[in-house]
């Protein structure tokens, strides 16, 4: 069997919103029913639109949030519905990088605070001076310098901070970290720095990475399996390389084929999405893509599709995905055009050239934190 | 014959206070129908760009260089202020990042669209609010006579966006600076933006400038390119030559940064460091600061020279490969 490091089934977390002055009460079903499996040691990547229920799912996986119904399992002991001292324990084991590393640090609390606090919390044992090397430690592990311990999180750059955040979540030493769009908010040059400092931790600290993201090409890039989302459901989920290769669910041929990619004059077939992502409130009947799927026929408005096996480890959510398939042969997307021959020379160098420097990587004169 | 819509000629300001450039000697060209994407980091001074075009920069805090613009044949300073002012939201016209913050929450979004018909055509109020009403149609939004008098918040981000559009495209503009239109928006929806932007422009034969971090947005909708570092372009050329062709060392990283739908996962090459603030720019080529091939002769700015036909850079290495494998 498989070693799984963390398991739902049947996740539900519903929200109760208004019920104010003569307003009625309405439930958002922000997560409907979702079963996923993680083995330890991958990168598992949920992927989908504002509004699928990712970062709620990514909460109740954490127990940030205490589910409404179904069951979370982290290595074999159930905890959906524990408390008090086993939940903290469960966040030594289990940690979360957010997203916007300009909200999620203290801005009056020093780096060397803000990363020695989980170290005090999850780690009492150790004394002050033991705290400040392993302060240090850490800081170096996520390619800052130990003397950035004394200095604020306003005088870093964002992927600074990102590191700083995510130093602060390995300072437990946990088994799993979630991290829930960890790189959206940067650059694309300091996003691919942090999405391969995140690659290094994962092999050198030997941790299971949970991403959660709506950039495929990132979901592509850091994760062995994925789940795909819409409107609080697994829709599609399956080794990335399969899911990528030959999506099958409509939602996912969409949103693949939608990814403008930095190819010139690529041929390209789109499939075109009518309308937004409904209302998680009054979910459509039936399957709820029907109201936007472009394949939709009469009774996916009244037939529930069930999340079933279609090939090679992947489960799909649809009635006709077969037929789907059968009728587009090339769904999935076709290799980069390629560049001219000096242009290719150039990307080797650049590459060679930065690739010296990456022993060092904050070394850069305006790199440092700016005053 | 052929003259374009827009020329900009070495465009440079500084902010009152500052000791350096933050937009320096940018030059461009834009034809009718063409579209013009203007790429870089955030803190490379595209926006900057846009709103000093749009004369929305504060007029007492920035000091204009002695740079030109022409458009559609008439020359003028960029500081002249009054002229661009006419012709704001007339001739040419703006649409922003975020659409909930650029629209007022507090009227209805048909009445936001009729003013600026109004402000620039002499008619009245019920002509204007006619037009808005074939402008929310043009763009898309289902059952426009109710959504006339819908507010903002009533609007999801896809639908405000293209309240915006209708708002921008109402006097039917020959230029349409776009700031990041889709950058807040999902994948699919950005789709659908790009879309209506590419069909509108085909139908009124605007030219379009649009910003963003993107290069896949770049890619699919760009006639020209200009990639922009820490106030200066750094490289300007047709999109096939930019995408097929790169040559300085800052584009080179910014595509190899971006990870692959296809082909063999590899590690992501990086720009190290991040973008330099105001005042603390290197003198000559102000790339040099992250630039993995930064030399001494870099202390001297690089002119931004041509490579191939159409296509310049501004790097004493272009092109990398001859200069460098040579001495390597």
């Amino acid at each position: 069997m498989t070693d799984l490091i963390l398991k739902a089934e049947n996740l539900k977390k519903h929200f109760q919103v208004g019920g104010g002055f003569m307003a009625e009460t309405k439930t958002v079903r922000a997560v409907d029913g979702v079963s996923i499996e993680v083995r330890r040691g991958e990168t598992f990547a949920i992927v989908g639109e504002s509004g699928c229920g990712k970062s709620t799912l990514a909460r109740l996986l954490m127990r940030l949030l205490e589910p409404t119904e179904g069951a979370i399992e982290f290595d074999g002991r159930d905890i959906a519905g524990i408390r008090g001292r086993d939940l903290r324990e469960l966040r030594r084991d289990m940690q979360f990088v957010f997203q916007d590393p300009f909200s999620s640090l203290n801005p009056r609390m020093s780096v060397g605070k803000l990363v020695g606090e989980p170290i005090e919390t999850h780690r009492p044992e150790l004394s002050r001076a033991q705290r400040r090397q392993e302060v240090a430690r850490l800081l170096r592990t996520v390619g800052l310098r130990p003397e950035h311990a004394d200095r604020y999180p306003h005088e870093f750059s964002g992927g600074q901070r990102q590191r700083i955040g995510i130093a602060r979540a390995l300072a437990s030493n946990p088994r799993l970290v979630i991290g829930d769009e960890p790189v959206s908010a940067l650059d694309v040059s300091v996003q691919a720095q942090v999405v391969n400092l995140l690659h290094d931790l994962k092999s050198k600290l030997d941790m299971t990475l949970v991403i959660i993201a709506h950039d495929l090409a990132v979901i592509r890039h850091m994760s062995d399996r994925v789940a795909v989302m819409y409107l609080g459901q697994v829709v599609e989920s399956g080794p990335t390389d399969e899911i990528f290769a030959h999506p099958r669910h409509p939602y996912t041929l969409a949103l693949l084929s939608a990814i403008p990619e930095p190819v010139h004059g690529r041929e390209r077939t789109r499939i075109a999405l009518s309308g937004e992502t409904p209302s998680p409130a009054s979910p459509p009947s039936g399957c709820r893509f029907h109201t936007r799927c472009p394949f939709a026929r009469e009774d996916c408005a009244t037939r529930v599709p069930e999340l079933r096996v279609a090939a090679n480890e992947t489960r799909v959510a649809c009635h006709y995905w077969e037929e789907i398939a059968a009728t587009r042969p090339k769904a999935g997307l076709t290799p980069a055009a390629a560049r001219s021959e000096g242009a290719q020379r150039r990307f080797a160098l650049y590459e060679a050239a930065t690739l010296r420097q990456t022993d060092r990587p904050e070394t850069a004169s305006n790199a440092g934190a700016t005053t | 014959m052929n003259q374009p819509l827009l020329e900009v000629e070495n465009l440079r300001f500084r902010f009152r206070g500052q000791a350096q450039d933050v937009v320096q000697d940018v030059s461009f060209r834009l034809g009718r129908n063409e579209t013009l994407c203007i790429v870089g980091e955030s803190g490379c001074g595209k926006s900057v760009t846009a709103l000093a075009l749009m004369g929305l920069l504060p007029q007492d805090s920035v000091r204009f260089g002695a740079g030109q613009i022409r458009f559609d044949g008439e020359s003028f300073a960029p500081g002249d202020h009054d002229r661009i002012a006419r012709m704001r939201g007339d001739r040419m016209a703006m649409i922003f990042q975020e659409p909930m913050t650029s629209l007022n929450p507090a009227f209805r979004i048909g009445d936001q669209i009729a003013e600026a018909v109004e402000r620039h055509r002499n008619c009245g109020h019920a002509a204007a609010r006619a037009r808005a009403l074939e402008m929310l149609g043009k763009v898309g939004i289902p059952a426009p006579e109710q959504r006339l008098d819908a507010y903002p918040h009533q609007l999801s981000g896809g639908m405000r966006q293209r309240v915006m559009i209708a708002m921008a495209l109402a006097n039917d503009p020959e230029l349409l600076i776009a700031d990041e239109p889709t950058t807040a928006l999902d994948v699919t929806v950005q789709a659908q933006i790009l879309e209506l932007i590419a069909e509108l422009q085909a139908e009124t034969g605007m030219g379009t400038i649009m910003i963003t971090h993107d290069l896949g947005v770049v890619a699919e909708i760009a006639t020209n390119v200009a990639v922009m570092y820490a106030g200066q372009v750094v490289e300007y050329g047709s999109a096939r030559s930019i995408f097929e062709n790169p040559q300085h060392p800052y584009t080179i990283g910014l595509m190899a940064s971006v990870p692959s739908l296809t082909g063999p996962r590899r590690r992501l090459s990086t720009v190290p460091g991040v973008v330099p603030a105001i005042g603390q720019m290197p003198e000559g080529c102000r790339f040099s600061s992250r630039c993995p091939f930064a030399a001494p002769v870099c202390a001297a700015r690089p002119d931004l020279a041509e490579q191939d036909p159409g296509h310049r850079v501004a790097c004493h290495f272009a092109p990398l490969e001859r200069t460098l494998e040579r001495s390597a």
